[in-house]
């Protein structure tokens, strides 16, 4: 009969008490588990949105807003830059992939993302983001195609009509473009991707769209207005590929390099000899991701940590509890041959079963949590949650756990350890 | 009735311990031989249980002379008394004192898991014959709580005796039992003592006891106030 199995006996002796107390633990290390776990995918799925483009071009501003508004769209952008650098761009050697990116508009907070058809075949890595749950992808100027999650919001369907409104954020008194509506002709997966959030059409619709405000606005400032096609119903859209692009401006350039490793060396070239910004979106995010995710990262963290505290002082009471009922058995088995190390000994193991039952319960918790996130996360926005699986952070956690769990123990071992034999034989 | 100190399985000689404030305890000279079986008897409060805890090493003397089974216990360090403790000596108590969370062959088991006088392999044959020499060959599994008093005593002095000592000390034994239970439970103990050549030291204030034993020590006096 091992130390172990004693232990375990007093443990199974007051079940309730030890459930109790391994539920306080587990409720801890599941929120430990789950956090980090989280964490861990949050950071990932980030930082393959980050990784599917090499480098953002878009005017001077600040790298990581160009970055969120142009990868993420969730920022302002920073501007917008001629067209024709965007053409010097993709015609660089290093450039395998170069599309632009147009914005200004939106329909219900949903951006309007103009861009070039090429967009919707590009797959970085394993990843097919623009992959269509239903219809075609746009063909030409004021057909759109919707991200998931606009098409389920909104309601939009295949053949439905919209109006874009002036400007990135949802607001009664944005402009409306009425006289320019687009029609859906597709509708994008659920891919959990900023994607899901946008709306992608032809570049050369935001232009249409805005050459005729900037037109309409001529026309109100100086009558000076040649080409309205609001007032011709019969306009024919198609001719906007023939468009002649000049004097034409694009918010962003999304560029693939041939190699990674020429993201720096491309980006200092942007910066130092052009009027255009190139920002790194991997790095941004990165930043970004430690100064804010980050920290929402240690607030829960600590959150989970305190609740281990709070549970190893419920370990530390409830053996201390236990030891104190129990003078008369350690007395006895002192009485039997029992040293002081041994009893120390089996009073630690009790808290050691106890943290370790906690973290295994805890751990199930947490696999738990993380399978109904995932059901609710992945139908609403397609961001799937793992299965905890063991990382390096959730071992150092699970190991300071192990380490709380023990220092409890130390006091009632101790308690244990320095009992008087006679006085608590004679006591009896 | 001894000539030789080898031949004494306990003695104290000239022993003292202060026990509190103005109240000390003093024996002049206590032997028992080998195989031998005695009763301590006195009344409550007489010493007679601090006498028990120094001979098993619970208490320390603070001066005096104190061999068990041949050993100067006074010279031995705790741990070694802890040992020494487990490897020859065997507890009974009034109060039964088996763990709660064991079954009875689990507190026979407990009498051997502290000491290595049997092999661990032997274990459980031995705790399940001496659960057998006691009756109790039907209650292996049950718990302390389902057993009645005697059964419980029954188990106690198995778990004393499984581990073969040299020395059982029994502090009133049968104080917590009814007169017909006490009666064959002191029957049983005699016996597996005879059985095993083991030395029984017996605490009681019952002097109808004592007189089974065939030595009696009269422990009267033995804790005193300090003269002034």
């Amino acid at each position: 009969m091992s130390l172990w199995s004693i232990a375990w006996r007093y443990l199974w002796n007051r079940k309730l008490t030890t459930a109790l107390t391994i539920l306080s633990v587990a409720l801890g290390v599941g929120m430990i588990s789950a956090v980090l776990t989280l964490r861990e995918e949050t950071q990932r799925r980030f930082e393959e949105e980050g990784q599917a483009f090499d480098i953002v071009v878009g005017s001077k501003g600040n790298p990581l807003q160009l970055v969120l508004s142009t990868v993420y769209f969730m920022d302002a952008p920073t501007g917008n830059m001629d067209y024709a650098v965007f053409e010097s761009l993709k015609s660089h050697e290093d450039v395998t992939h170069a599309f632009p990116i147009a914005m200004g508009d939106s329909y219900k907070g949903y951006r309007i993302v103009g861009t070039s058809r090429e967009l919707m075949d590009f797959a970085p890595g394993a990843r097919s983001p623009y992959t269509l749950a239903e219809g075609r992808y746009f063909e030409k100027a004021q057909e759109a195609v919707l991200g998931a999650q606009v098409a389920r919001d909104s309601g939009l369907k295949v053949g439905s009509v919209f109006v874009g409104t002036h400007g990135l954020v949802q607001s009664s008194f944005a402009e409306s473009h009425d006289d320019h509506p687009y029609t859906v002709v597709g509708i994008l997966n659920l891919s959990g991707s900023p994607n899901d959030r946008a709306i992608f059409c032809d570049i050369q619709s935001v232009w249409d769209v805005h050459s005729h405000c900037d037109a309409d606005h001529d026309h109100d400032s100086d009558s000076d207005h040649d080409h309205d096609h609001a007032e011709d119903p019969d306009h024919d859209h198609d001719h906007a590929h023939d468009h002649d692009h000049e004097g034409q401006e694009v918010t962003a350039a999304l560029i693939k390099l041939a190699s990674p490793a020429l993201r720096f060396e491309f980006k200092d070239q942007i910066n130092k000899h052009s009027n255009a910004m190139a920002a790194i979106p991997i790095m941004e995010i990165q930043k970004l991701y430690e100064q804010l995710l980050g920290t929402a990262k240690l607030v829960l963290l600590a959150i989970g940590y305190l609740v281990v505290a709070i549970s190893s002082l419920s370990i530390l009471i409830g053996l201390y509890m236990a030891i104190l009922q129990r003078r008369r058995d350690l007395a006895i088995m002192r009485a039997l041959g029992a040293t002081r190390g041994e009893i120390f000994g089996a009073v630690i193991i009790e808290a050691f079963w106890v943290t370790v039952l906690g973290i295994a319960a805890g751990w199930f918790m947490g696999a738990l949590t993380c399978v109904v996130l995932n059901h609710f996360l992945v139908t609403r926005i397609g961001f799937h949650v793992p299965a905890i699986h063991m990382t390096a952070d959730l071992v150092s956690a699970y190991s300071a756990v192990v380490l709380m769990g023990l220092i409890a123990g130390i006091l009632p071992a101790w308690q244990a350890y320095r009992s008087d034999v006679a006085r608590d034989l004679a006591e009896l | 009735m001894l000539n030789r100190k080898d031949a004494v399985m306990v003695l104290l000689e000239e022993v003292t311990r202060r026990l509190g404030p103005g109240v000390h305890f003093s024996c002049e000279k206590f032997y028992a031989a080998p195989g031998s079986r005695t009763a301590l008897w006195g009344p409550s409060g007489c010493g007679k249980s601090t006498m028990l805890n120094l001979i098993t090493g619970l208490l320390r003397p603070d001066s005096g002379t104190l061999r068990i089974d041949g050993a100067d216990i006074t010279a031995l360090s705790e741990s070694r008394m802890d040992a020494f403790r487990g490897e020859r000596m065997g507890f009974v108590f009034q109060t039964f004192n088996l763990l709660p969370p064991f079954n009875a062959l689990q507190n026979v088991l407990l009498g051997m898991r502290f000491s290595d006088t049997i092999p661990e392999q032997e274990w459980k044959s031995r705790a399940v014959a001496m659960l057998n020499r006691v009756g109790l060959e039907r209650r292996l599994h049950s718990k302390p709580g389902t057993l009645s008093v005697g059964e419980r005593q029954r188990v106690a002095i198995a778990r004393a005796l499984v581990n073969k000592p040299r020395l059982i000390v029994a502090d009133e034994p049968t104080g917590s039992l009814d007169p017909k239970t006490a009666a064959s439970v002191m029957a049983l103990l005699l016996e597996l003592c005879e059985e095993e050549k083991v030395t029984l030291l017996l605490v009681t204030h019952d002097r109808g006891i004592a007189e089974q034993l065939p030595d009696l020590f009269d422990c009267t006096g033995l804790a005193r106030e300090d003269a002034s």
